[in-house]
């Protein structure tokens, strides 16, 4: 179980990894970095912009259909009502005939067929739908009757509804099927006779067809259906979904009473609206079953405009996204740009405050054998102009011209030492004693450190292996170094560089110095470009980093320890061989 | 007129002992001194007019130098000798009370009329 959990774990931080270092997965599309560098910033604004714009839409979609379909619920429900009271109307009035009819004629006037059939007649006129007229006894038998069929002197005291008459006085039956086989319903009006306890029913029979009409009247879309069933869920009238009349709906509970409308799901998952209202005087209820989603009475005119609205403003967001982005990384790329050159300008300056440096000194240096010839050319000068005897100063003159071939040897030495220095600007390949490698760098800062008061001590070990290198850049990193230990070093300090093997392989140089020490926090940022601790125009804060440049470059190795007031020292490892052969 | 007395003060020997034997022949009295030490010992044994000074020699830093000696006597003039590029030592120099300051390789024509301004000056204050 766990195995599977740090995999789908793991995923999960690659995958937020790519987001926000997408770099591997663009490096794919692009090796500009600054396309990739786009294509990441839209992606992300894209998805932190985009994501609450959906859930806005989304939460403001489902809110909108919820209002909707509370409003249309509202709605039905009127509709209902006002459905329901029709049919309420529709029943009353026909009972209301039937009551009139019984309040207007006695039993033994309506009892002769003639009578019975001109009311029937009347009546039919009134009230289309009416299929027959009939009037029976308190025995339950059918004393006359005016209508399609031959049922005088038929028994219904048998039947269940007129039990139900003998304690009520009106009753309106569910639907049956008459002898033609068509649906129809049956009202019957009870009269009593007060005096001897009997009663008569005059009992109407109507067709259903009168009933469609006003289910019909409710605004029905084309899924939705509604019809009237009676309490024990059998349909009453005819349906477009829910079977014919008497087959059993029970797609939802029904409850006798005030009007409900109910949100309901079938066995497929299908919602609907199921609306009902019981029918007054009568065991009915009436059903709507709503199916066609309540949005589809949004105006399509309007659907299409928040569409249109949605994607332009989707649209604006992304192109003023990639506006911003295309501006951004410009930006970042122009400052890169002018970063580079910023670095190519203070390498430059670096490179030439080197230069200022060594020719300062090589212009220190050959000065004072300069001053020297000067002073011996300058005596031999003013001999000549005295004109005495010259074979006398014979033995002077050969003096100071020694002095000045010594003081034009001393410059050559300067110059030759100079150029061997800055010879190369490539890797070259020489073979190079170490020690006198050292000794050369120290011959050009000798004088420094003598005026400076610092004690220099050497510990060179002697038949070093040569060392296959570029000694003008050797050079370059040890002068770095030990001027580096010369502004760090009080007068009176020492700088000791010392020169070792470490196996057969490997020769170490190690300059050490008593100066100030390099506090921890600082120790791991001397090598970086530009990091400086000198005061202001001392230092470009270049030269270690090219130190160490060079050092790699050569394929050694250069480490640092340090401890702060107590001094520091810089480890050069040169590899022997670093060619292979 | 006495000879004016000089001390020339410079780590490098040969150069010295010709400057000095230069200005003899031109009638001067010239003691070399090669470091900073035995400059002091020679002032105090043998007060010169004029010190020519070296601002780079061993043992102490010639604007030091040049302090301890206008400490010792501050009628002893002082020029400073210099190389090039080596402008922020000769100001401070100035403001130490140097009197003046000549730049190696030396012009002799230069130095001699700038060891007569210096004495000049010396005697003027002295009168």
């Amino acid at each position: 179980m766990e195995e599977p959990e740090k995999e789908q774990r793991r995923t999960i931080s690659d995958f937020f990894k790519h987001l926000f270092h997408p770099s591997d997965l663009f490096s794919l599309l692009s090796k500009d970095r600054y396309r990739s560098l786009k294509i990441r910033i839209i992606v992300l604004d894209a998805v932190l912009s985009l994501v609450p714009l959906f859930i806005v839409i989304t939460i403001s979609y489902f809110w909108f259909q919820q209002i909707l379909k509370d409003d249309f619920k509202d709605r039905l429900k009127g509709d209902i009502e006002s459905t329901q009271q029709s049919v309420d109307f529709f029943l009353d009035e026909r009972l209301s005939a039937l009551r009139f009819i019984v309040s207007s004629y006695t039993f033994e006037e309506l009892r002769d067929g003639k009578m019975l059939t001109t009311v029937f007649v009347r009546l039919k006129k009134e009230f289309p739908g009416l299929v027959d007229l009939g009037v029976i006894d308190s025995d339950g038998i059918q004393q006359s009757y005016a209508g399609p069929y031959l049922l005088e002197k038929k028994d219904y005291s048998t039947q269940d509804w007129f039990n139900k008459i003998v304690i009520r006085p009106h009753y309106v039956s569910d639907i049956f099927m008459g002898y033609r086989r068509i649906p129809h319903f049956a009202m019957a009006v009870k009269n009593e006779n007060p005096g001897n306890g009997t009663f008569w029913v005059l009992r109407a029979t109507i067709a259903i067809e009168t009933l469609g009409k006003y289910t019909a009247a409710l605004d029905l879309r084309e899924n939705d259906d509604a019809f009237i069933v009676n309490h024990e869920g059998v349909l009453q009238t005819p349906s477009r979904f829910h079977g014919n009349v008497l087959e059993k709906f029970g797609e939802c509970s029904l409850s006798a009473g005030k009007v409900s409308v109910k949100d309901i799901e079938d066995q497929s998952g299908i919602r609907s609206i199921c609306a009902s209202a019981s029918i007054k005087n009568s065991p009915w209820i009436l059903v709507a079953v709503i199916k066609s989603p309540s949005y589809g009475r949004i105006p399509k005119i309007f659907r299409n405009e928040l569409f249109f609205l949605s994607v332009i403003s989707i649209f604006i967001g992304i192109m003023a996204n990639i506006l911003m982005t295309q501006t951004v990384v410009n930006r970042i790329k122009h400052a890169d740009l002018d970063r580079a050159e910023a670095i190519a300008k203070t390498e430059h300056a670096n490179k030439m405050a080197t230069v200022g440096r060594l020719a300062a000194g090589v212009a220190h240096e050959i000065n004072n054998p300069l001053a020297i010839i000067n002073e011996k050319a300058g005596l031999m000068e003013d001999l000549l102009e005295q004109a005495g005897d010259l074979r006398q100063q014979k033995e002077k003159f050969l003096n100071l011209l020694g002095g000045i071939f010594d003081s034009v040897n001393r410059c050559r030495k300067i110059t030759h030492r100079l150029l061997g220095f800055s010879r190369r600007v490539d890797i070259g390949r020489d073979v190079v004693d170490m020690n006198d490698t050292i000794k050369e760098v120290i011959g050009f800062i000798e004088k420094e450190i003598l005026y400076r008061n610092i004690r220099l001590e050497l510990n060179l070990k002697k038949d070093l292996p040569k060392v296959e290198t570029d000694k003008g850049l050797l050079q370059q990193v040890f002068l770095n170094i030990i001027n580096n230990a010369i502004d760090a070093i009080q007068e009176g300090g020492l700088i000791e560089v010392s020169s070792d093997v470490r196996g057969t392989e490997v020769v170490r140089v190690s300059i050490r110095d008593t100066g100030s020490g390099i506090p921890k926090d600082n120790i791991k940022h001397i090598f970086e470009p530009f990091y400086t601790t000198k005061e202001k125009d001392k230092g470009t804060g270049l030269g270690l980093s090219i130190s160490y440049g060079i050092v790699h470059r050569l394929g050694g190795s250069i480490l640092v320890e340090s401890e702060v007031n107590k001094g520091t020292t810089f480890i050069v490892e040169m590899p022997v061989k670093v060619y292979g052969s | 007129m006495s000879r004016t007395k000089v001390l020339l003060v410079d780590d490098e020997v040969e150069f010295a002992s010709a400057l000095a034997e230069r200005l003899e022949l031109r009638n001067y009295e010239v003691r070399t001194a090669s470091n900073a030490l035995e400059a002091l010992g020679l002032i105090y044994s043998y007060p010169p007019d004029v010190v020519i000074l070296d601002l780079k020699i061993p043992g102490m830093d010639g604007i030091e130098a040049l302090k301890a000696i206008k400490i010792f006597d501050s009628s002893i003039e002082v020029i400073m000798l210099t190389g090039h590029g080596d402008g922020f030592s000769v100001e401070q120099g100035l403001k130490s009370g140097a009197f003046e300051y000549i730049i190696k390789p030396v012009e002799i024509g230069e130095l001699i009329s700038k060891i007569d301004s210096a004495k000049n000056k010396r005697n003027k204050g002295n009168t």
